[in-house]
């Protein structure tokens, strides 16, 4: 038994050829269901994503199962073969196990490290996991994959800093004042940018969040969306010297805040801080705002270049990560043995970075295993760590029956 | 006696540094044992010392600067156990193996006088050192949060800003570390008055009671650090002096904490020579 994956990724196609492959606006249980259901295949995992549509497959012959993969992609979205195949992309086995490892973790990610990949990957295990789809393969090497991505997130850099404007906004703001419960926000001009950062604060526990805007029918919008206060427009003077952030992002032409209407308002506020998101283009708020004690002003540029910076950041990782990575990952997650329908026992062990392997497992005589490696000492020291002394690595020997 | 704290410390040290550049979290637990390791030791000593002369070791300059340094290991020690913020580590660290160094140096002889053994002179000696811990605290608290709000007030947002705590828990830590501070400095200050009143009764011909008076560098230079202290609350209860206002001042109100606990001490003759 064999893994295979054969897909498009933002690697290797255009958009509008990876919107033509797309499963996801489809039905994604049934495709899967289709492809386990061909002669060659047993077991199927469909993710696609805006980025990529990949199918993981186990397979008795996968030259077979890439053949049978292309003509069904090419009929269930009516697609000719030529036109897709030269940016398909196939791997097998513990290449393919690395792969997944690394869209999992966020590496393969057009937006490297973020988070959403993770979530999809496990819903597309998921969908094919409640329809059967899945067994001993591709269920060992998804959740294995979910343990991966775990732990790339939360024991490494590369999810960190903020790679939209909201969420960069959202990051200063924890920056200055720890948790943001029950601090005061003040929305003024509703935007699509001003929605989300808004959005995004309530997430993090803000307390009251007030909206104005000259039209006041687009703050009472806002005001429904993010579960907020819309007031007057002439109210805003108060409202800023009640506020801990502002966001501003009117249509005005010349500047609506100024430094003298802010000091009178900072006179009231007893030191306390000050963070303003200016995301206006031409500004909202005078530059000169931004020198005074305890005011943080950011426009939308400052937001940008810190975004570019921590994506920068984040490419800079990965290949730090993939070398650093197998060590990691080695001292968690023990070596899969899988049972396969054929009789067979396959196990996937340190499939990352090039030291990956998958073996027979075959049972000798009182009790010990004997393991069947292709891959060097390096594995075989990994897996007797593992395994301890019930387990007999054997590398470099072809497999015996 | 002293070097195997210092040993600890200083190991405790370079694993703050490679927490703090590298931000592992197992480093930042080794770390954090050492520390407590090396605070444990040190207590031993410290008891040790107690023992030995019937009281806190520091009527001689370096015990006292050891029983300074142990203090400012606890306090540290409670301040990153209560808030799980390892980042500090990094610049308490240097104070507590730079003062640690002069007891390792320079171990000196505890001085047996009567003029010492009252109870109230002991209370004077632990305030202020105490107090002395807490403004180091406030200093380091003060000095990162300038660090980290001149990053976001620039707009460049690097190397501390992914480090460090928010500046809002900075701030809050740091006035907390003032206010404690300047209650044992208050306390230990009029314990110290009494103490000299009672003591020039008993001996009325000692030098260095005799010369106790607001003019004595010592004294003077602890009042001058007592207002710098008390002007840094009141403006922050009054006049708003939170954030970088508030940092500047506590780091200030250390350098003359400092200069009063080691330089006068070291270069300067005093009513608090007493060794």
């Amino acid at each position: 038994m064999h893994l295979f994956l054969l897909g498009v990724s933002h690697r290797t196609a255009p958009v509008d050829l990876r919107e033509r492959l797309d499963f996801s606006s489809r039905d994604l249980t049934a495709a899967a269901g289709a492809i386990a259901a061909k002669p060659s295949m047993s077991e199927a995992v469909v993710l696609s994503t805006c980025n990529r549509s990949e199918l993981y497959v186990a397979t008795t012959d996968p030259a077979c199962a890439r053949e049978e993969l292309v003509s069904f992609i090419s009929e269930y979205h009516h697609v000719s073969a030529p036109t897709f195949q030269p940016h398909l992309f196939a791997l097998e086995n513990s290449a393919a196990v690395a792969h997944l490892f690394r869209v999992a973790a966020g590496l393969d990610s057009l937006v490297v490290g973020e988070p959403q990949i993770l979530g999809q990957v496990k819903d597309a295990y998921q969908t094919s996991a409640s329809n059967r789809c899945v067994g001993p393969v591709l269920s060992n090497v998804f959740r294995w994959s979910f343990g991966v991505g775990k732990r790339v997130r939360t024991e490494t850099a590369l999810g960190e800093g903020a790679v939209s404007v909201s969420y960069a906004a959202v990051a200063l703001a924890r920056k200055i004042f720890g948790r943001l419960t029950g601090r005061r926000v003040l929305v003024v001009g509703a935007g699509e940018i001003s929605s989300l950062t808004a959005q995004h604060l309530r997430a993090h526990g803000v307390g009251e969040i007030v909206i104005t805007s000259r039209t006041h029918a687009h703050a009472d919008e806002l005001a429904t969306v993010v579960g907020g206060l819309a007031v007057p427009w002439d109210a805003m003077t108060n409202a800023l010297g009640a506020a801990d952030i502002v966001i501003t992002a009117t249509g005005s032409q010349r500047p609506i805040i100024s430094r003298a209407q802010l000091e009178a308002a900072q006179g009231h506020r007893r030191g306390s801080a000050l963070f303003i998101i200016d995301i206006a283009v031409p500004r909202d708020v005078d530059p000169s705002v931004g020198e005074i004690e305890q005011v943080f002003l950011y426009n939308i540029d400052d937001l940008q270049a810190t975004v570019r910076e921590n994506l920068a950041r984040r490419a800079s990782y990965v290949g730090a990560l993939m070398a650093w990575t197998p060590r990691r990952i080695d001292a968690s997650v023990p070596v899969r043995i899988v049972e396969t329908e054929d009789g067979s026992r396959r196990g996937f062990g340190r499939a990352w970075g090039g030291v990956a392997s998958d073996f027979e497992v075959v049972r000798l005589e009182g009790g010990h295993t004997r393991l069947i490696l292709d891959h060097g000492d390096e594995v075989a020291a990994a897996l007797r760590r593992w395994l301890g002394g019930a387990f007999e690595a054997a590398p470099n020997e072809k497999t015996e029956t | 006696m002293n070097t195997l704290p210092l040993l600890l410390y200083a190991a405790a040290g370079v694993a703050y540094a490679i927490h703090f550049a590298r931000r592992d979290s197992a480093v930042g637990r080794a770390a954090t044992t050492l520390l407590l390791f090396g605070a444990l030791v040190h207590t031993f000593v410290i008891g040790m010392q107690t023992m030995e002369v019937r009281h806190l070791p520091f009527a001689n300059f370096s015990r006292a600067v050891s029983s300074f340094v142990w203090l400012l290991t606890l306090s540290y020690l409670y301040l990153e156990l209560t808030t799980d913020e390892r980042s500090m580590g990094v610049f308490i660290l240097p104070v507590i193996i730079g003062l640690q160094l002069i007891p390792v140096l320079h171990p000196g002889v505890e001085r047996a006088d009567p003029v010492l053994d009252s109870p109230w002179f002991w209370v004077h000696v632990s305030s202020l050192l105490f107090a002395y811990a807490s403004f180091a605290l406030a200093g380091v608290l003060g000095v990162t949060y300038m660090l980290q709000f001149k990053e976001i007030k620039k707009k460049h947002l690097g190397y501390f800003y992914t480090r460090l705590p928010s500046l809002q828990i900075l701030d809050i830590m740091n006035s907390r570390a003032v206010t404690v501070g300047l209650v044992f400095l208050t306390f230990g200050v009029i314990v110290g008055v009494v103490w000299t009143a009672q003591a020039r009764t008993i001996a009325p011909d000692d030098p260095n009671l005799r010369a106790m008076s607001i003019y004595d560098p010592k004294i003077f230079v602890a009042l001058l650090t007592w207002g710098v202290y008390s002007f840094a609350v009141f403006a922050r209860r009054t006049l708003g002096w939170t954030g970088r206002r508030a940092a500047w001042l506590s780091s200030l109100g250390f350098a003359f904490a400092m200069v009063n606990f080691l330089a006068i001490n070291y270069f300067v003759t005093t009513s608090h020579t007493f060794y």
